[in-house]
């Protein structure tokens, strides 16, 4: 009686066995990495209805963020400016009138436009928390946390694009150390903002009548150390006495 | 057995760089592994609804309606929360008395050091775009402005304008400004002309 099996058989359950675990890790490996938002999210760049440039409006002509998002200090939802906002600069006679990338603005505003509909501009959102994750804008930004945190610097941005994953693990890393992410107040919507830069002589005074303390024992506890955004944080931190939650029941609810 | 390793590994690799580093720019909806609870059917702020004939999930107040908390009919209306915008036909609120502009400001907003400072970041933010931060006209944006130059807010003109009409000017627009009512809260519009009465003053002229 012959082999029943050929030779090449002889490997051919290790070949399987062998086969299998290495492609199984490389799908776990590929979740790993792919499965989360630092890939799903990071880098998404919809093309939005009008070419919105915002490097051009608040990097160029350094508008404020504020006035388009002008609700962001009062709601959690930062508002998308309704179409009479882009209307009161590029209206009749004004900017860029006849563009015909602003052929949808027109048809939204322009009454006298033979185009013209009524029909609000239907913006891509971008940035998105899953609708069981309750972020509010207002909280954030009253408290020294810059749009630049989550948005990065969007001044500098042609098309908006994703760039922080805004993932419960990323807004937790903040919340369990936010020093590192606070600035003062009236620089937020600098998105362009240098702790090296901030005057520390006015910072000082601000932190002393706000902790009721001297400027010179500030000072005199601040000998030596670094002049940079942890240090910063850190007195900003204590000064607004900010404690970010970490229960679920904060985002969660 | 070299082409076992061979063929495995060209099978592990493409597997691997199937998905693509991170952070690469895409402009399809992003992938979601399970999708169930991160879009709910819910109306949410300026999104569109289905459920509605025209789309849109925010509704239009029915003709008539009176806001929360406005006394009606109103003579005088207290600033209430923080995003009060026009609910009455006071001074405070329109800038008029009847058909003319009233000179000063209403007794609802303390002008003080608080109040100035608010008007001075609302006026970064919302005028001085336009008309410059120092209110000469001379703003960032009207640089791009290719027909009549923007208001010098110093200039005797609008120094002699009264308080209501400048109210009324941010509140409606004037000439080729539009209106402001809807970005700017009325206690802010308040703000914005007791900080620019400060820069007319402190202009000299």
């Amino acid at each position: 009686m012959g082999n029943i099996f050929p030779r090449w058989t002889n490997l051919l359950a290790i070949k399987i066995l062998v086969g299998l675990m290495a492609l199984g890790t490389c799908v776990v490996a590929v979740a790993w990495y792919s499965w989360t938002p630092k890939h799903t999210r990071v880098g998404y760049m919809p093309e939005q209805p009008i070419p919105f440039d915002h490097s051009l409006h608040a990097g160029q002509l350094g508008m404020d963020c504020r006035y388009c998002h002008s609700q962001v200090e009062n709601s959690p939802h930062s508002n998308l400016p309704a179409a009479q906002v882009c209307w009161n600069c590029h209206g009749p006679g004004k900017a860029k009138a006849d563009s015909p990338k602003l052929e949808l603005l027109r048809q939204a505003m322009d009454v006298n436009y033979e185009g013209y509909t009524g029909k609000p501009i239907e913006w891509v959102q971008v940035h998105k928390v899953p609708d069981y994750a309750h972020f509010t804008h207002q909280a954030h930004v009253n408290r020294g946390v810059s749009c630049a945190e989550c948005h990065g610097r969007v001044d500098q941005m042609p098309v908006v694009v994703h760039e922080k994953p805004l993932s419960m693990s990323w807004c937790l890393e903040c919340h369990r150390d936010p020093g590192k992410s606070l600035r003062p107040l009236d620089e937020i919507t600098n998105l362009a903002w240098k702790a090296e830069d901030l005057d520390s002589k006015a910072f000082y005074a601000y932190l002393a009548e706000k902790m009721e303390t001297s400027v010179s024992k500030l000072e005199k506890a601040d000998e030596g150390k670094k002049w940079d955004r942890e240090l910063i944080g850190a007195h900003l931190q204590k000064a607004w006495s900010v404690h970010p939650p970490q229960d679920c029941a904060s985002c969660h609810y | 057995m070299r082409w076992f390793f061979l063929i495995l590994a060209i099978a592990s690799s493409a597997i691997a760089l199937a998905l693509g580093p991170r952070g690469t720019k895409f402009s399809s909806p992003p992938f979601m592994l399970f999708p169930d609870m991160d879009n709910q059917q819910i109306v949410k702020p300026q999104k569109p609804s289905e459920f509605f004939e025209n789309g849109q999930g925010a509704r239009k107040p029915v003709e008539g309606t009176v806001p929360l908390g406005l006394e009606f009919p109103t003579g005088k209306s207290a600033p209430t929360t923080p995003l009060d915008f026009s609910r009455g036909d006071s001074y405070y609120d329109t800038g008029r008395f009847g058909d003319y502009f009233g000179k000063g400001f209403p007794e609802e907003v303390k002008v003080d050091g608080a109040f100035l400072e608010r008007g001075k970041q609302r006026f970064a933010i919302t005028c001085s775009p336009c008309h410059g931060t120092s209110g000469n006209g001379h703003g960032a944006v009207s640089k791009y402005w290719l027909l009549p130059p923007t208001a010098n807010l110093l200039d005797a003109r609008v120094k002699k304008m009264p308080e209501g009409q400048i109210f009324s000017t941010i509140t409606h627009g004037q000439g080729l400004m539009g209106p402001y009512n809807g970005i700017l809260a009325v206690k802010d519009r308040w703000a914005i002309i007791a900080y620019l009465r400060a820069l007319q003053n402190a202009s000299g002229k």
